[in-house]
């Protein structure tokens, strides 16, 4: 198990390089000059080549990739082009916002999906069933942005229960994470479904049965756990689109998270601060891949990690 | 005999309902089943005595499934009108059973040792530690070697013959009355098979309970049944001591069962077989179900639908009209037709 876990960690190493090479060269074809943009509008052509030259921008690429790169292995991700201070101080700002976004929304994913899975799946092809099959199919069409909209709109501007944009308080967590989260739950639900149904079908659940087990032990003990294996790595996939999600729904809600800052960023083409920003996502999505892989092999021992 | 009855079926009857209508699975079975008696019900695959074992313990699953008239009555209390609660009290505590599948009828991510303990937990309410010692010694009492270290192991690392070594220490932890055993080697090597059979055998003895063998395998019935049930088409055809019928097959499907077997001794160029097919569940002939196939079949077989009845001898019990007055009638007018 360490062995796997140190094994996962040193493939991190090709993660980074790959993404920032990646980011980096989207960011080169994007039309837009970030010394340009800095100058402002109406700057002269020398004030516009005095910026680059300051950025370092008139370097070739490679030059400019490599030596990115290996500041990055040092810990140092830049400076902001826009305000000159240090990347990681703005994202070590940042992340913890998006990331109590991300907590909560993945959790209201889990406990509805899985709540609503199972619900169906003890009456299959009953009234009950059909309804939940049916919001959760909307649930998975609704894009999040128009979602947080529609949200913002009944429960801020009409009801007035809940504050309507800001990261002030526990009441403003529960509209954007519920933007986040349904659009997950929904897709766990369909999955817990239909993998408790094929589990509930099969013989070593009629053997709980036979020994005389109430049903809620053999649906939660003996049927659920089994179930389980395929959703945890729908939630793991999940965890990666709702990260995706933070840079709608922060913009939406004007929540000054990591994704936001991306958006800003890209905005001002201010390209230390968009890397960052993607690589610290990107390092955040492989760590949740190793843990849904190790919580799939605590579930399931038959898996051999190595 | 006065031997003491433990279970008793009666016109029992499961049929399951489905868009191409209604499967007559189970279709009027009576049975008794008398103390430390081992009864095997043998019978072709879907002839319902998978069904018939699943419905004495209401494990059809409903729907499709359903029993729909007959008592089952264990020890005077009838099974079917049963609430959940008092089921869940006789499931795995007074009437237990092993399957045909030990690979898949094991929880696979729960340790054997727990899957045992946890019935002894609900039916005796004994707490962890010592339930969980009365799982190993169970496992110990069925012959896996090394069971305290098995017990923590999960079905996945056991083989196929100490899995369903484990299945019967899990029907056994109650020491129930009844044993339903639902083709309980036919997953398993021959070897492997004996040792089961012999293992089952010996604990019978030790526990005084009643065994019902599920089984298309013959030569297990000679081997370890007392009473023995020939099922066809969801119905008992001949039911009696297993070394009469045996010796005397009285139904013509049990004596075409019979004759089917190879056998060692004799120098066979070909297999016997039984011509013609079962009917469908779905659409059962009027008279007897085996008249299609039956080489005495007369006019009556196909206009009547026989009884299931007791021959002079009180234990044994046949569903034939070969074997009841009638016939003789029918014989003598036959051939002053057909001289």
């Amino acid at each position: 198990m360490l062995l796997f876990i140190a094994k996962r960690l040193v493939q991190i190493i090709p993660v980074i390089f790959g993404v920032t090479l990646v980011v980096f060269l989207i960011m080169q074809m994007v039309p837009g000059d970030p010394a340009a943009i800095l100058a402002g509008e109406g700057a002269s052509q020398e004030t516009i080549e005095q910026y680059r030259e300051d950025l370092g921008l008139n370097r070739p690429v490679a030059e400019q990739y490599m030596s990115y790169v290996s500041n990055v292995f040092q810990g140092d991700l830049g400076n902001s082009l826009k305000n000159k201070q240090p990347v990681l101080d703005e994202i070590l700002l940042r992340l913890p916002i998006t990331m109590e976004l991300a907590f909560y929304s993945i959790l209201i994913t889990i406990v509805l999906g899985l709540a609503a899975g199972i619900i169906s799946a003890v009456k299959p092809y009953s009234i009950r069933d059909v309804s939940v099959m049916v919001v959760a199919l909307l649930g998975i069409s609704l894009p999040s942005f128009w979602l947080g909209l529609l949200l913002m709109y009944l429960f801020s501007v009409k009801l007035q229960w809940l504050p309507v944009a800001g990261w002030d308080g526990p009441l403003n967590i529960i509209l954007p994470a519920l933007t986040l989260g349904v659009g997950g739950a929904a897709i766990v639900a369909r999955m817990t479904r239909s993998s408790m149904l094929d589990v509930i079908g099969q013989d070593y659940i009629r053997t709980a049965r036979a020994k005389g087990l109430k049903e809620h032990f053999v649906i939660y003990k003996h049927a659920l756990r089994n179930a389980l294996i395929p959703v945890i790595t729908v939630v793991g996939l999940q965890f990666g689109s709702l990260l995706g999600g933070t840079v709608l729904v922060e913009s939406v809600f004007a929540i000054n998270g990591l994704g936001r800052m991306i958006v800003d960023a890209i905005r001002t083409r201010d390209l230390p601060m968009v890397q960052g920003g993607v690589l610290v996502a990107s390092l955040v999505f492989v760590f949740v891949n190793l843990l849904v892989d190790v919580l799939y092999r605590a579930v399931n021992k038959r898996i051999d990690l190595n | 005999m006065n031997k003491e009855v433990v279970l008793q079926v009666k016109n029992l009857k499961t049929h399951f309902t489905t868009s191409k209508g209604t499967a007559k699975a189970v279709d009027g079975v009576d049975f008794t089943l008398h103390k430390g008696e081992t009864l095997g019900i043998v019978g072709e695959s879907g002839c319902g005595k998978s069904i018939t074992s699943l419905s004495l313990l209401r494990l059809i699953p409903t729907p499709p499934g359903k029993i729909v008239e007959g008592e089952i009555l264990l020890n005077n209390k009838d099974i079917v009108k049963m609430k959940e609660e008092e089921l869940r009290k006789v499931r795995g505590n007074q009437i237990s059973m092993i399957f045909q599948e030990p690979m898949t009828s094991l929880n696979p991510i729960i340790p054997v040792g727990e899957q045992i303990a946890e019935t002894i937990r609900l039916h005796q309410r004994l707490p962890r530690k010592p339930a969980w010692q009365k799982a190993v010694d169970l496992l110990e009492m069925v012959g896996l070697p090394s069971p305290e270290k098995r017990a923590k192991q999960e079905p996945f690392q056991l083989s196929g013959g100490m899995r369903q070594r484990v299945m019967i220490a899990m029907a056994l932890a109650c020491t129930p009355e009844v044993l339903i055993a639902d083709e309980p080697t036919t997953a398993l090597d021959v070897t492997i098979q004996a040792q089961i059979l012999e293992l089952m055998k010996d604990l019978q003895k030790q526990i005084g309970m009643s065994i019902i063998f599920i089984t298309h395998d013959l030569g297990v019935v000679s081997e370890v049944c007392d009473q023995v049930a020939v099922m066809y088409a969801g119905q008992i055809v001949e039911h009696r001591n297993a070394k009469d019928l045996f010796k005397t097959p009285l139904h013509p499907y049990t004596q075409g069962l019979l004759s089917s077997l190879p056998n060692i001794h004799e120098n066979q160029q070909e297999l016997q077989t039984i011509e013609g097919s079962v009917p469908s569940p779905y659409d059962y002939p009027v008279g007897c179900r085996f008249a299609d196939r039956c080489p005495h079949a007369r006019e009556i077989c196909r206009a009547e639908a026989p009884d299931l009845l007791e021959t002079n001898n009180a234990e044994t019990k046949v569903r034939c009209f070969m074997h009841t007055e009638k016939w003789e009638v029918i014989e003598e007018k036959e051939e002053l037709v057909c001289p």
